[in-house]
């Protein structure tokens, strides 16, 4: 497997939308300011990226097929040896990652646009939607995750697309609350109290003034919205709620606890791999986030 | 006065939201409960007869809205139905293991921030280059690591490996019961909890202390002449503290969700383990219960948060509690 593209895709960010910015500030100076511990991060979640798109190609199994005997130990065929059915676990390690990503990247966006519209029209109305929407948001905070997803994926099911609008039921919460408190510092700068002051509509407000001082924020709380989706799904699939037509890294791990693999020397192979991708994959994560965070603002004063 | 009763507003919507959620959610889902009650034998062999018997009992034919009044009614007289699968009640199931949970996640939830905030204070204001970065980082990765597997990579390294603690159960099954024993068994489970969480709490206590440790009154207090130390944790702890007292709160709500998988990992008898069984069996009443019970545990650590709050933030008493 290459990591070059990977590499330099992850290394600045992705897509070409940063090219205008290059113009003005250098290439060198700007990869510099995303740090070390960000670097490293970026081209993690490069590689992640990689294989999630292209993991039906990199797998040589599917899914569903069962090329091996069962409990195989790792050989040249199977790198990662056969689970107890026979399953390919390489394969499935490769195929867990885009499952992870989709639920993370889905739920996130889902997460981050309802989040952040309501934050934004709190922000903006304020008086009684200010009032329902942040009282919503408590309430949903104050609800147990997982234990409420458990109940709640028994009923609708355990397709991907259940769990994303599930997760991201849960998960828009934060983002809310965040997308609203930068809405009314924005508010109090002076540009934009001016331009209130000239009788500028709400919506005007919104996408021309306030869009500029908040949308930065979005990029990490979208990574933590995906972060704490990755692991929600992890969660689910290791109790045995993953979708059952998907190969997923919990689900991996469910049958490793069911089958006691982690009492042989199965580990090695059955447990350790899936575990780590989990924790690398939310760590890349949470490393780009922290270093953009802290691009956009030094002080990095944050609500908890 | 405006504060307290924002505070029992929202307690009280959430209750009332698990209450209903409680009561909808496992009507809703696919399989009937007769399936799960003929585990013995194939729920087809019944009669119809039989069939109608068994729903009666369980009220399970009476109209919705029926099931809905006998079961809020229940709530109130501390009855949360019988349990599908053995036919005990679901307050004597819950009885027996929400006991484990409170000591797991307590202990968990203690240790998680003495430990966050010492060592959020020791790496955030040392003067050592690069220790934040160290820091920092660590928290993040610990913070990413799924407790289910850190759960079992202890097992594996402290129960197999080196034979020193159990890893089954919350007390040995012969002779068990000493402080000591479950002592024992809950060291693994909370360590699991406690290290895959602790990434939180240090990353709260950072983030408000370097808001403190830029303000003016600790610019003042330096000028001053106070030491350095006692800066550090008389004056920026102590305004630091608001922010962590509110992340306990939060803390607890993570907790709860660890504890399902890492009781599930550990065959340890609490609520999670509870929830878990019984979406296994379909098991609505006990379901329902399990789950109302956890939702409770972190409506209350919530309210008990709120209530505390004046208690170290002066400005606020008065206007709150």
């Amino acid at each position: 497997m290459t990591t070059i593209d990977p590499r330099v895709a992850g290394a600045d960010g992705g897509d070409g939308a940063d090219r205008r910015v290059d113009e003005v500030v250098p290439a060198r100076r700007r990869r510099f300011r995303l740090g070390v511990p960000g670097t490293i991060g970026a081209v993690l979640l490069g590689v992640f990226v990689f294989v999630a798109l292209f993991a039906p190609w990199l797998a040589p199994y599917a899914a569903d097929e069962r090329p091996g005997l069962p409990f195989a130990r790792p050989s040249d065929e199977f790198p990662l040896g056969t689970d107890d059915v026979g399953k390919d676990l390489w394969s499935l390690l490769l195929l867990g990652t885009r499952t992870s990503m989709v639920v993370g990247v889905g739920t996130a966006l889902l997460a981050i646009a309802f989040g952040a519209l309501v934050g934004a029209v709190a922000g903006l109305v304020r008086g009684w939607a200010d009032t329902i929407a942040m009282r919503s948001v408590d309430v949903v905070l104050a609800l147990p995750f997982l234990p409420l997803l458990i109940v709640a994926s028994t009923f609708a099911g355990r397709s991907v697309t259940a769990q994303i609008l599930l997760i991201a039921a849960l998960t828009w919460a934060r983002p809310a609350r965040l997308v609203r408190s930068a809405v009314l510092e924005a508010r109090t700068r002076g540009h934009v109290e001016v331009a209130e002051g000239m009788g500028a509509t709400r919506t005007r407000l919104l996408w021309r003034h306030l869009s500029v001082g908040t949308a930065p924020i979005l990029i990490p709380l979208f990574l933590r919205a995906a972060m704490a989706a990755i692991l929600l799904e992890a969660s689910l699939a290791f109790l045995g709620l993953g979708d059952p037509s998907r190969a997923s890294w919990g689900t991996i791990l469910y049958w490793a606890n069911v089958r006691s693999a982690f009492l042989t020397d199965a580990w090695r192979w059955w447990v350790v791999p899936p575990g780590a991708a989990i924790a690398l994959l939310v760590v890349s994560m949470g490393l780009v986030g922290v270093a953009i965070e802290a691009r956009l603002n030094p002080a990095r004063r944050e609500q908890p | 006065m405006r504060a307290t009763l924002r505070r029992v507003g929202t307690t009280l919507t959430v209750l009332a939201l698990a209450v209903a959620l409680n009561f909808v959610i496992p009507r809703l889902m696919p399989g009937s409960p007769i399936r799960a009650l003929g585990r013995g034998g194939d729920p087809g062999q019944l009669t119809e007869a039989q069939r109608n018997e068994l729903l009666d009992r369980y009220g399970l034919n009476d109209s919705l809205w029926v099931q809905f009044r006998d079961y809020v009614t229940g709530l109130f007289r501390g009855d949360l139905g019988i349990a599908l699968s053995d036919g005990r009640p679901v307050s004597t199931h819950i009885g027996e293991t929400i006991g484990w949970t409170l000591l797991l996640v307590g202990t968990a939830l203690v240790v998680t921030t003495v430990l966050g905030v010492v060592l959020g204070t020791l790496f955030t204001t040392s003067r050592r280059k690069g220790a934040d970065d160290v820091g920092l980082s660590t928290s993040l990765a610990l913070d990413a690591l799924p407790p289910f597997w850190f759960g079992m990579l202890l097992i594996l390294l402290f129960g197999v490996t080196l034979g020193w603690l159990p890893t089954f159960g919350a007390q040995s099954v012969f002779g068990g019961g000493g402080f000591l024993d479950i002592a024992e068994h809950l060291v693994l489970p909370v360590a699991t909890l406690v290290i895959t969480g602790l990434g939180q709490t240090y990353l709260v206590t950072r983030s408000s202390l370097i808001g403190v440790l830029g303000s003016t009154h600790l610019a003042h207090a330096r000028v001053r002449g106070i030491p350095e130390r006692r800066l550090r944790y008389r004056h920026g702890l102590r305004a630091a503290a608001l922010p962590i007292h509110t992340l306990v709160m939060l803390e607890v709500g993570w907790l709860i969700s660890g504890a399902v998988v890492v009781e599930t990992v550990f065959a340890y008898p609490g609520l999670g383990r509870l929830t878990f069984d019984a979406v296994q069996a379909r098991d609505y009443p006990l379901l329902q219960g399990a789950f109302l019970l956890l939702t409770v545990t972190v409506i209350v650590a919530n309210l008990i948060a709120d209530l505390t709050y004046p208690l170290i933030d002066p400005r606020t008493r008065g206007s709150a509690a």
